[in-house]
């Protein structure tokens, strides 16, 4: 690699240099950090985030291959990029208060979240199976630590085992593809297997190799028949890590999805049947499963199920429309989705967990702004106007009917009403309930302008889509080249 | 008047009412706010009235801004003849809805009305929208306060009433999204506007059709998709039920006329017989269960669906007097029964029970209550002199061109409709004063009164003397048979 080509890679690789390298520093002087002072980590790991972003959109005019074609910093890249910068600062303002609580406080935890975000940011931005890897591994072996971080919690150490476990066999899958894709066309490159695949008839093992990658990568976003470490990590985790894992690597998966499903290879191998069955069954189970849940926090791992399964509607589409469908649904999930999350955090006071549905009864009595706040959370998770959760489904639907899909659409309708059933079920809790005991939310001035951010967030992107459909769409362009 | 956003801020008034409620504190200052911000919209909806154009099919007060400009989506606005008369029937209900929950409403008063006036602006929204994407938001939105009313403010068994409300529609209009997206992509617009003047093949019209269909008959609705309809009568607030009656109803039937028909008009020809059938099974079998009932309320839920079964034939009739009668139908229907889920609020505050059986002799306790009360039985009943005379009339005449079985079965469902309601009346008001002797009845004071005059009025005058109100509509509705018959009739 010549002087001038390492130049131009560490150039377009410079905002996950700023985060790796900055969370290297952290580690060594969050030591220092004596207890109580929290706020101290959080700020710097904020800055860390905020210099990388600067880094990257500064960097977001063109699309700068590098690694010599493992790597590429496009628009598609940054679109993730900064949905990635956005769920972690916003995990980081939901954390502190929490981490306190839970006394889990120490610097590891949010040098964690950082190097979990390096691996994102390596993962919307790889372009050949060995990064994707790598990215991939990077993110995941963090949050396994992180869902174990409640040490002295039987359940989250259960979870951290089940994940782990689960994980590394899927990764094993990811990999066999990967090695199988290797073997039969000699690289390992997006763009290499593209060629590979100009051939009239599909080799039997390369279509092999496409259906390992992509039970590899579905099992990221927790779709059928991978999501059973779902309900459990998700439950078992700490929340301000279920509601980062629920949003941020479940995008980084769909990123790698998106990019393999654009290529060619994959095109012709027609895995957009399996992706279409995947979708159907993952939203009838994350739906219906959802309906007879207590426990908030699985309740909201499965109702992540099912948007997993919306979105993937998204990629069977593929068309530039998908796409963007997909990734204005994903921008969308993270606000509301870290929104909800954002208010089962604040609840955690005291005694009181904040995790079963029945902790919210009569909320409304008490707590007027917040439950409304909940109301507008849970009405864009069902998907009614004007929330934005209404445009991003709809965005995904006419990407469906464009296809000619229109049966896939019908179905995807009704499995959503059956999913606006437990929402509304949550509401009526909020509602129509008497209130059992005091509540006692933990308001920091974090969590304050969390809520507020996602909230303006999940009205604003509902009353005005046209300003992020059109930048999902540019986005998704340059993906598509 | 082409510079002043009249529709926009007719919509926009009671939203931006909601928004100031948000800061009051005491419970008087909200009443009196939503009082205003109500009789200030409807004094814009009369100016709206007073500078209409009755002579025109074209729309009025039109107004279009870009919103979503990649997908064709505006923010437009208009109005055409009917949907001027449900603006203004909106406008009105609306702060007659304030004043009949002035005292009914004793608790997050705040709450109630910020919910009562953000449906307020959804349902105008939904009569003023020019665009598809536009209406479906006012549409599916208006769920939520609606859902809030009934869960939060309703009776016993809200939260059941409230859930199978929202589930029934919700369904019911995601299917309709469908069919927009559909539309749209052989339209390349969600103007509504453009898509009427298109000419889809007849077997996508009939997909949409039914994808349509199953959305408004919800909403109407019509057997056997009505079931929702009873219970969240019976468990609303007052207000939220002369919401639900007078102006939510209409929404499935407007659908009809602004979509169905114009859209998809050879479909709607096709399939008309259908849909007399099923209007007609609605009037009948909406009386027979109106005549079974022992709940006031419940009484005039059913008889809602009997009465909305009329509506739909008279548009499924396809011809002038069909079309017209059912949207003046529609009208009455909203003033008539939303004046008479007004007379059953008034009476249960003041009783507490809603059975028949409690009743009687209610005359000599409460005389202006019962002559009113009279004068909306008279009209549900469609007497002449009446408002639904005048509707009913059109509606049978239209009926029985159309096909005359159903016009039969239509006058069946008149007849059950006298007895039902004579029934109802000669039990609450009329014979001895013994049973409901036990409650302390005031008769209705001034600010009741204010609520009912209005409606009363409107009661004599569509029924001495249509002719504004038809006139109203009459150029819409010309227009619109044009539009079916250009393609409808001939296929």
């Amino acid at each position: 690699m010549t002087p001038a080509a390492l130049s131009q890679s560490i150039l377009a690789s410079l905002p996950e240099i700023v985060v790796v390298g900055g969370a290297c520093i952290l580690l060594i002087l969050g030591q220092f950090v004596r207890k109580g002072q929290g706020a101290l980590l959080v700020c710097g790991s904020v800055a860390i985030v905020l210099i990388a972003a600067l880094a990257t959109l500064m960097l977001a005019g063109e699309g700068r291959p590098a690694y010599a074609g493992m790597f590429i910093a496009d628009r598609f890249a940054v679109f993730f990029k900064v949905l990635f910068y956005l769920t972690t600062v916003l995990t980081f303002l939901l954390s502190r208060k929490y981490a306190e609580i839970e006394e889990i406080e120490s610097s590891e935890y949010y040098v964690l979240l950082l190097f979990a975000l390096s691996g994102m940011m390596i993962m919307a931005s790889a372009t050949d199976l060995i990064s994707i890897y790598v990215g991939l591994e990077l993110m995941v072996l963090c949050t396994y630590v992180l869902t174990g971080f409640l040490r002295r919690e039987r359940r989250s150490n259960e979870a951290a085992l089940k994940y782990v476990i689960l994980g590394a066999v899927s990764t094993g899958i990811f990999l066999y593809g990967a090695s199988l894709v290797y073997g039969l066309t000699g690289t390992t490159q997006l763009d290499g297997m593209a060629a590979a695949a100009t051939g009239d008839r599909l080799d039997p093992g390369l279509l092999l190799a496409v259906v390992f990658i992509v039970a590899g990568l579905v099992f990221k976003v927790g779709a059928v028949p991978f999501h059973m470490w779902v309900p459990d990590v998700y439950e078992g985790a700490p929340t301000t890590i279920t509601a980062f894992m629920s949003v941020g690597p479940k995008a980084a998966g769909f990123a790698v999805i998106l990019r393999v499903f654009l290529n060619p290879l994959v095109a012709a191998s027609h895995a957009w049947v399996i992706v279409a069955v995947i979708a159907v069954v993952t939203m009838a189970l994350g739906s219906f499963v959802a309906l007879v849940q207590d426990n908030f926090k699985r309740l909201l791992a499965y109702s992540s199920i099912a948007h997993a399964g919306f979105a993937l509607f998204g990629v069977v589409a593929g068309s530039a429309d998908g796409i963007s469908g997909v990734m204005l649904y994903l921008l969308i999930y993270t606000f509301m989705n870290l929104g909800i999350f954002g208010i089962v955090i604040m609840m955690r006071n005291g005694d009181f967990s904040g995790e079963v549905i029945e902790d919210y009864a009569g909320f409304a009595k008490s707590h007027r702004a917040l439950a409304l706040l909940m109301l507008l959370y849970l009405f864009s998770l069902a998907g009614i106007p004007p929330t934005a959760g209404f445009f991003a489904k709809f965005y995904v639907l006419v990407a469906l009917v464009e296809r000619g899909f229109v049966t896939l659409a019908v179905i995807a309708v009704l499995l959503s009403a059956v999913a606006a059933y437990f929402y509304i079920r949550i509401v009526m809790v909020i509602y129509m309930r008497e209130p059992d005991g005091a509540f006692d939310p933990v308001l920091t001035p974090a969590v304050r302008a969390t809520l507020a951010l996602t909230a303006a967030a999940t009205i604003g992107i509902g009353l005005f889509p046209a300003w992020f459909l059109k930048l999902a769409h540019l986005s998704a362009m340059a993906a598509g080249r | 008047m082409a510079s002043l956003p009249l529709l926009s801020l007719i919509v926009f008034l009671p939203a931006a009412g909601a928004a100031v409620l948000m800061l009051l504190r005491s419970d008087d200052a909200v009443r009196w706010t939503a009082l205003g911000v109500t009789v200030l919209d409807f004094a814009l909806c009369l100016a709206m009235l007073a500078g209409f154009d009755t002579t025109t099919h074209e729309l009025q007060f039109t107004e279009a801004r870009p919103w979503v400009p990649a997908l064709g989506i505006t923010y437009a606005l208009g109005v055409d003849g009917i949907s001027a008369l449900f603006v203004f029937l909106t406008g009105l209900l609306g702060w007659i809805c304030v004043l009949a929950s002035w005292v009914a409403i004793d608790r997050k008063v705040k709450e109630f009305m910020i919910s009562l006036l953000a449906m307020q602006a959804l349902m105008l929204g939904v009569f003023c929208a020019l665009n598809l994407f536009l209406f479906y938001v006012c549409w599916e939105a208006m769920l939520i306060p609606m859902y809030v009313i009934i869960g939060v403010w309703g009776g016993d068994g809200r939260v059941y009433a409230a859930f199978k409300f929202f589930l029934y529609t919700l369904v019911g209009s995601l299917l309709f999204l469908i069919g927009i997206i559909v539309l749209y992509l052989h339209g390349g617009t969600f103007d509504i506007l453009v898509l009427t003047q298109q000419h889809l093949p007849f077997r996508v019209q009939s997909w949409l059709f039914f994808a349509f269909l199953i959305a408004f008959a919800v909403k109407v609705p019509m057997v056997p998709v009505h079931t929702w309809l009873p219970d969240a009568h019976v468990q609303a607030p007052t207000a939220g039920s002369i919401i639900l009656a007078a102006v939510l109803l209409k929404m499935g039937a407007y659908g009809f006329l602004r979509f169905s028909l114009p859209m998809l008009p050879a479909a709607s020809a096709h399939y008309s017989t259908l849909m007399l059938t099923l209007s007609a099974l609605a009037i009948v079998y909406g009386g027979l269960l109106a005549l079974a009932q022992d709940d006031l309320k419940k009484l005039v839920a059913y008889s809602s669906i009997s009465h909305m079964g009329l509506v739909t034939l008279g548009i499924f009739a396809l011809n002038r007097r069909g079309l017209e009668g059912g949207i003046l139908q529609m009208f009455n229907h909203g003033v008539t029964t939303g004046a008479l889920f007004l007379f059953v609020g008034l009476i249960y505050e003041r009783t507490h029970t809603r059975s028949i059986a409690d009743y009687g002799g209610l005359m000599k306790a409460a005389p202006v209550y019962t002559t009113f009360l009279a004068l909306f039985t008279l009209s549900s009943m469609a007497l002449p002199g009446t408002n639904s005379f005048v509707g009913e009339l059109l509606v049978l005449t239209g009926g029985f061109a159309a096909n005359l079985a159903v016009g039969a079965a239509a006058v069946l469902g008149a007849l059950l409709g006298a007895a039902y309601l004579l029934g109802m009346y000669r039990k609450v008001a009329l014979g001895p004063a013994s049973v409901s002797a036990r409650f302390k009845i005031r008769d209705v004071n001034a600010r009741e009164l204010a609520a009912i005059l209005p409606l009363a009025v409107l009661v004599l005058w569509v029924g001495l003397y249509p002719k504004p109100f038809l006139g109203i509509i009459d150029a819409s509705v010309k227009h619109l048979l044009a539009q079916v018959y250009a393609e409808g009739r001939g296929q």
